[in-house]
């Protein structure tokens, strides 16, 4: 039955069928697809959410004080918890400079120490180790949340330094007889500055880091990533995708310390990768389809290597005649990483070739017709060319004087050293061939080949 | 049962049970529709869920005149749409080459040859740009010009998308109806 419907199709009975587009509008306009039975329920809740969203002052009840209630609470804890890290985060000023160019990118963290609060400070600067630890702990989620919140809270700093200092304090009281242990305090920066995004890029992404700080004894860098150094201005690729605390750490040598941090997203590199079909393509007689298999991307150059381009997904060329081109694809990712492939030659295999050899000995008992296979020729009696991919053909060869003896339009017809019947002279001869290639590649080759006499 | 002017004034008043009412009497036909905009049916369900919130909501803009099937197709399509909007990756799209139609071949197909599945399966597989088109140009029923202005685009590049998509469409079809015929040819 359906055999048969298609065999209809072939003969166009036009009467009882339809176009694409009566097809998609006669049978997918009243279609109808049953939907998973959860989406009823998740549908149902966003109702409630939505109706409970939008505020309606007659239907005012417990659920919208409940709410009020809660916000309050919540942003009340947030604007608390705010202010502490604000002061928790001590007398430094830091900044950042990002400057950024194609390849390499820059990240530059500069830690400037005012003089006033440095006595203040290394005051409080020696603890046990045990608590040195908790300290550091403590301030990092300090850092943490200063990240977290914005940066107008931070820079604002809304408690003078005096307060800020008492506070150290308490908290950092040193423990006089531990204070022969080499220990750390930890300066606290008082403005944190740190961008959301420091620096963005594609994997794998080279960024080179300069710390900008003075008056330190030395200092650390970790990425983020498991990595870390000790040079001042290290160099690091982040070779996969993700976000990277990148931190600084300066040290001096009477146990001061002090960090900043910046965060450095790497977006993932998107893959180009596509094939040609046909793979043995002849042209300009074949349309070539490009099939695209790359990863990561949202967006697509072609460019066919003959002038013109693409931005389809998978699109579809017919060349004008064949040359030699170079295919290319750059693809995007959505964050504007890109990757390239380019195929080079992309329509000229290898397998296409034609070779002549240089001479060649007829057989001297009489014409052998000038047919050949590499089997009966192992004595080299006809001159012909070792090939393949060959379609179109033509030998013509030529004695020293330019008089044309013989001419073959069949590949498999060598020439076997005779004119007319008769053998001819030993000595150099010329021949030209012209053709094509399967892959619609035109060839034309010259040379000279020896007709050897026999020994006998 | 309830009337559908039943279903629309008890709606208007955010009556939990009429949505659901509303809800399992057309669910069926608007995710066949959201299905046409969709890459897969999960993405439909999502646009069916959006299409029936705004049903819900804004319910009251239904006039009462005209047909009320009509109206939702309209917010489901309306979504779709809105929904294109929201995920399309990048916004500016050149269009390099002018695009010359070619039929390849006037191949047409009996009515009952492929099952809405085999349909909506090569629907879902096109490039959303070219499956908007389509869907508006040509079972929705808008013109070129007013597909341009939805979708923001130039009335050519309409034209091109829906040729384009059009080609798609027939030779997977083509490519799927061979295979169904050497099937039931072996069976």
């Amino acid at each position: 039955m359906k055999l048969q419907s298609r065999r209809k199709n072939e003969v166009k009975t036009k009467k009882e069928n339809i176009n694409l587009r009566e097809l998609y509008k006669l049978k997918l306009e009243n279609a109808e697809i049953m939907p998973d039975s959860s989406v009823k329920s998740r549908l149902m809740h966003r109702v409630v959410i939505k109706e409970f969203m939008r505020f309606n002052p007659a239907s005012f009840n417990i659920y919208y004080l409940g709410g009020i209630l809660i916000a309050g609470i919540t942003s009340a804890v947030i604007l608390f918890s705010g202010s502490e890290a604000s002061y928790k985060l001590k007398p430094l000023n830091i900044t950042d400079k990002i400057t950024s160019s194609d390849t390499v990118r820059y990240l530059q963290i500069e830690l400037k120490k005012p003089d006033r609060k440095d006595s203040n400070i290394s005051n409080l600067s020696y603890n046990k180790s045990r608590k040195s630890k908790e300290i550091s702990g403590f301030s990092h989620v300090a850092v943490a949340e200063a990240a977290k919140t914005s940066r107008s809270t931070i820079s604002r700093n809304p408690f003078p330094t005096g307060i800020s200092n008492s506070i150290i304090k308490e908290e950092l009281f040193p423990d006089t007889s531990a204070g022969k242990n080499k220990l750390k305090g930890r300066f606290k920066p008082d403005r944190m500055f740190i961008e959301p995004f420091a620096s963005e890029g594609c994997a794998p992404m080279k960024i080179k880091f300069y710390n900008k700080s003075d008056s330190y004894d030395s200092c650390r860098w970790t990425f983020g990533d498991g990595g870390y150094s000790n040079e001042k201005d290290p160099e690091w690729i982040f070779d996969v995708e993700g976000e990277y605390k990148v931190v600084l750490e300066l040290f001096k040598n009477d146990g001061k310390q002090l960090s900043n941090s910046a965060v450095v997203k790497v977006h993932p590199r998107p893959q180009a990768h596509f094939e040609i079909l046909p793979e043995k393509a002849i042209l300009p007689k074949d349309e070539i389809r490009f099939f695209n298999y790359s990863a990561n991307a949202v967006q697509f150059r072609w460019d066919f290597g003959d002038g013109s381009t693409s931005e389809l997904f998978e699109p579809r060329h017919r060349y004008i005649k064949f040359s030699n081109y170079n295919v290319h694809l750059v693809v995007f990712s959505d964050w504007g990483c890109s990757d390239s492939l380019t195929v080079i030659n992309a329509f000229s295999g290898s397998e296409y070739s034609i070779e002549f050899p240089n001479a060649f000995v007829p057989n001297t008992q009489g014409p052998t017709g000038g047919y050949y296979s590499s089997k009966s020729d192992e004595a080299a009696q006809v001159f012909h060319p070792v090939f393949s991919g060959v379609t179109d053909y033509q030998l013509k060869i030529f004695s020293k004087l330019g008089i044309l003896i013989f001419e073959s339009n069949d590949i498999n017809l060598g020439w076997d050293g005779y004119n007319k019947g008769q053998l001819c002279e030993s000595g150099v001869y010329i021949w030209k061939v012209r053709g094509k290639f399967r892959n619609g590649e035109p060839f034309i080759r010259m040379g000279d080949v020896t007709l050897l006499g026999n020994r006998h | 049962m309830m009337s559908d002017r039943q279903i629309i004034e008890l709606c208007a008043k955010h009556d939990r049970k009429a949505q659901k009412v509303l809800y399992e009497k057309y669910s069926h036909l608007l995710l066949g529709v959201c299905l046409r905009y969709a890459s897969d049916k999960a993405e439909a369900e999502d646009i069916l869920q959006d299409s029936f919130l705004k049903i819900f909501f804004n319910i009251k803009d239904f006039s009462g005149t005209g047909s009320f099937i009509g109206w939702l197709r309209k917010v489901a399509v309306n979504t779709a749409i809105t929904h294109y909007h929201k995920n399309l990756k990048y916004r500016y799209h050149i269009e390099i080459e002018e695009y010359i139609s070619i039929e390849t071949g006037v191949s047409s197909f009996e009515e009952d040859f492929f099952t809405s599945d085999e349909l909506y399966k090569v629907l879902n597989e096109l490039p959303a740009g070219y499956r908007m088109v389509f869907n508006l140009y040509a079972v929705e029923g808008y013109k070129h010009k007013e597909i341009a202005e939805i979708l923001g685009i130039d009335t050519n590049t309409s034209k091109s998308q829906y040729s384009r998509a059009k080609t798609v469409l027939r030779e997977k079809l083509e490519k799927l109806g061979k295979l169904k015929s050497s099937y039931s040819e072996n069976g």
